[in-house]
Order: C-alpha cells, then sequence, then structure tokens
C-alpha cells in the first residue's frame, strides 16, 4: 500500500531527490532522507514546534506534514538560516542573551522568530509571545528567549537576516 | 511515531476529489492535517487512503455573494483572523480562529477542518501503549465506553473552537459530494453522535461557510460578537470550554465548545434572555443557567461541575464585553 515515489523537495534553495512513501512526514524526510537533522523530532504530534521549519513563507510543524505534500514548495530549516560561518542576527542574538542551554528546542524557535520577524520586522513583546506560544523549552524558561528575539525586533541586532 | 501506511491522491479538481472519494472505500478528505494526521499518529484513524486538498484550486478566500459573507473551506485559519472584512463583522470568529491551537497550526489549518475535526475524549486521544491497557473503546472499534462505563454508546466530546463563533452567527454550511451541492444550517453539520461526529456523506465535503450580513456587528452600543475560551495552556491544548456570545439590540445569542458531543447553542439561557434588555444585572441572574441543556460527561480530565461553572463564568464575561 503506498508506493514510494520519488519527491524533489526544495530545501534552503537546494532541491533533494528522496524517495519517500506517501506516509513519510517532511520531518522523517528531511532527518532521515536529506541528512538535514537540524529540525529536530519532539513529541511528533504537533504540540511542542521543535519541528518547526518555513514553507513558503509560513511556519508550520513538519512532523504531522506529509513530505509528498511538501513538494514544489520552498522549505527552509535550521541549516539555512546561517550563512556558512556567520549566525544570522536572531542566531547570534540567541547566544548573546542566553535564550539556550541544552539547545534541542531552539532550531524551533529559530524558524518560528525568524518567519515572525520577516513578516513584521518589529513586533511588539506580546505578539512574540503569542507566536512563540508553540514552542515548547524545557531549560531555559521563556524570559531570555522573548528578550532575545524583541532585541532584534527593536533593532539592537540589525534585523533577522 | 511512524504513519500508517495508505494510498495518496493529490487532485487539482473538486470535481476529481469528490470522484475519488466516493470511489475509494474508506477514503478520507485531509486539509491542513493537523488534527487527521495526530489521530493517524495514535492509531486511531486509519484511513487506507487520503485525498489531498491542498492542490484543490478555488478552496480557498473570503468573497461576497448577495450580501452575505462566503469563506471558502480551505481558507486558513490565519488568514480568516487576518481578514479585515471578517475582523469587522465577525470578531467572535476570527478571534476564535486565532485561539486555536498554536500559530502553526493557524499557518495549516482550514476553516473547515476545525468544523470538521474529530470528537475527543481521554481515553481516545491516546497513544496505542497508553490505549493498550484497557479493551478498546467503541470509537476506537471496540463495544465499550469507559467514560460512561456502558456498550455501544460514544460520549467524545466535540472541542472545536470556530464552530462556537459560527452557531451565534447563524452561519450555513455548503456542502459538496457526488450528489451535487446543498446548503444546510451550521447547526445541523454535526451529528451529536460522539463516534460519527459529522452529519455528511462519507465522500461529501465543507467547502465553505455563508454568514449572513445579519450577523455583523453594528456598532459597540448595540451589536457584536465575541469568543473566549478556557484551556489548560492556550497554545498546546483544546478548549477546556469555549463560550461565543453574539448581541444584536436586545438579542443575545450563545453556543459552547467543548461540553457535548457536539458545538451547542444555549437554548434555556437565550430563552431566558429573550425580550429583556441585556444588563449587568440580568447576566448575573441568567448565568447559572449557561450549563443547562449540556451532556457533560467526563470525556476531559476536569469534572463536570467545573465545566458547568466554567459555562456560566465565561457567557457572564463574554456577555459583559458586548454591553
Amino acid at each position: 500500500m503506498g508506493a514510494k515515489r520519488i519527491l524533489t523537495l526544495n530545501v534552503n534553495g537546494d532541491d533533494y531527490e528522496v524517495v519517500c512513501a506517501p506516509n513519510t512526514t517532511l520531518l522523517e524526510a528531511l532527518r532521515e532522507k536529506a541528512f538535514l537533522t537540524g529540525t529536530k523530532r519532539g513529541c511528533d504530534l504537533g504540540a511542542c514546534g521543535a519541528c518547526t521549519v518555513i514553507v513558503d513563507g509560513e511556519a508550520i510543524l513538519s512532523c504531522i506534514t506529509l513530505a509528498v505534500e511538501a513538494e514544489g514548495r520552498a522549505i527552509r530549516t535550521i541549516e539555512g538560516i546561517s550563512d556558512g560561518g556567520d549566525l544570522s542576527p536572531l542566531q547570534q542574538s540567541f547566544v548573546d542573551h542566553g535564550a539556550l542551554q541544552c539547545g534541542f528546542c531552539s532550531p524551533g524557535f529559530i524558524m518560528s522568530a525568524t518567519e515572525l520577524l520577516e513578516e513584521d520586522p518589529h513586533p511588539e513583546r506580546a505578539e512574540i509571545q503569542r507566536r512563540l506560544a508553540g514552542n515548547l523549552c524545557r531549560c531555559t524558561g521563556y524570559v531570555k528567549i522573548v528578550e532575545a528575539v524583541e532585541a532584534v525586533a527593536q533593532g539592537a541586532e540589525g534585523g533577522a537576516r | 511515531m511512524r504513519l500508517p501506511p495508505f494510498e495518496y491522491y493529490q487532485p487539482a479538481t473538486l470535481a476529481e476529489a469528490l470522484a475519488i472519494l466516493s470511489e475509494v472505500p474508506g477514503a478520507r478528505a485531509v486539509a491542513g492535517g493537523t488534527d487527521l494526521l495526530v489521530n493517524m499518529k495514535h492509531r486511531v484513524e486509519q484511513p487506507p487512503a487520503l485525498v489531498s486538498l491542498s492542490r484543490v484550486s478555488g478552496l480557498a478566500g473570503v468573497r461576497t455573494e448577495d450580501g452575505a459573507t462566503v469563506i471558502g473551506g480551505g481558507t486558513t485559519l490565519k488568514q480568516v483572523q487576518h481578514d479585515e472584512g471578517l475582523r469587522a463583522k465577525f470578531p467572535a470568529l476570527t478571534q476564535a480562529a486565532a485561539v486555536v491551537g498554536s500559530y502553526r497550526h493557524q499557518t495549516m489549518g482550514t476553516l473547515a477542518g476545525n468544523l470538521c475535526q474529530n470528537t475527543r475524549c481521554r481515553f481516545f486521544n491516546q497513544s496505542v501503549e497508553w490505549r493498550s491497557v484497557r479493551a478498546l473503546c467503541y470509537k476506537a472499534g471496540g463495544d465499550y465506553c469507559h467514560v460512561m462505563n456502558k456498550a455501544d454508546v460514544c460520549f467524545c466530546t466535540y472541542h472545536g473552537d470556530t464552530a462556537a463563533a459560527l452557531l451565534v452567527l447563524e452561519a450555513e454550511v455548503r456542502v459538496e459530494g457526488p450528489g451535487g451541492a446543498r446548503q444546510i444550517p451550521f447547526a445541523a453539520l454535526h451529528s451529536r453522535e460522539g463516534k460519527t461526529p459529522l452529519a455528511l456523506g462519507a465522500a461529501e465535503l465543507v467547502t465553505a461557510v455563508v454568514i449572513p450580513d445579519g450577523s455583523a456587528s453594528n456598532g459597540a452600543a448595540t451589536g457584536g460578537s465575541t469568543y473566549l475560551k478556557h484551556a489548560l495552556r492556550g497554545a498546546i491544548d483544546f478548549p477546556i470550554v469555549g463560550a461565543a456570545v453574539w448581541r444584536g439590540g436586545d438579542t443575545m445569542r450563545v453556543a459552547f465548545t467543548g461540553v457535548d458531543r457536539s458545538p451547542i447553542r444555549a437554548a434555556i439561557l437565550e430563552e431566558a434572555l429573550a425580550g429583556r434588555t441585556p444588563s449587568a444585572d440580568l447576566i448575573a441572574e441568567v448565568s447559572p443557567l449557561a450549563p443547562k441543556g449540556a451532556t457533560i460527561t467526563r470525556s476531559t480530565l476536569q469534572p463536570g461541575s467545573f465545566k458547568r461553572e466554567l459555562m456560566s463564568a465565561l457567557f457572564a464575561r463574554a456577555a459583559g464585553s458586548l454591553l
């Protein structure tokens, strides 16, 4: 049931040809077929936000998105956020504010916040909190994370990218 | 957690999608997938085939037809909450769309998907391992309801947010199937059966929601609508109780979600409000009637007494904001 097919997934501007069954999620395709393991598998049920990626400009949960649904769309993952070895201003802000400890949730937070800042470069604190509310962090608490995004939003770090 | 295997179809037109749904036994339509795919991972739903609606053209967007507002079923919850016209005319709907799950559920989930989501229960929405210590519940394919301690019944509860708003806005639903298109009152969409929550044929789809202009807000003094949700964790949990209130002059309509097998209008409460000018005193007087008529069961972790108090409190707060 559900014959495998060859999909061309455009991830961070590069085309990846991957062989997927229909029941392969985008998260599984990214991690296990394209070997882009920056995107994390947390709850795997769409509740924790660790698997957040940006598809056609919208933050989505890759663990409950089928890989076949992402074909022909522009997928962005944490690997595409930094420019070579240079961190994005948002990533740098996370480092500067100590907004991470174990780092497992960070790719999801960075993708959510990147999408927010690209849509609205100067969001209010309440909007930052609302947009990040579906990302769970078990180490730091959320104050430093919100402060890190706020610093970029207020221009101290010079934009999302 | 892997998804179970299934055949996958990706039609480009609605006619094609309806044809596949009626020809392939057990096929299910999927839009955002935020409800269905999670249930499939839990193996409580295992359709042999999925028909994706993501590439079907013409299902999304907001337009006006003969004065009524028509929202395509494929419109995402994010699009619904950001539509300026909807925000001005039907704030209950845009407020409800803004509190569904997390922001990412709103970019993925569609209005029709939110309305057609499955009912929920603490014995049903669980992993295979969690459920393996008991006999299969009636809804999951067994014959016993662990909530009611009875055979062959299901009291799974409906928890969709936007449905309560559309009930008080007296919306209608456009349904298309192999037999053609029909438009039904919103209350006729849900069956009030826990196991089969939708009163639709297997190959029928909700293609649009139609809201009459008479339900539009017409100034803070005389009318408007609002939706309030109470959940344990705002961005993760379904509402324990969600309350929608609409006011037009002296008339108030009230609906709840999370308290029965379908979203419900609070008929007894509305009767007590009928013909009387809304005031803080009146709201305080009638708010104990809010839970009357709802069949609340222990399908969630919260006891019924808590839900009943919440219904009164949320109604009072929502109605109070429309005075």
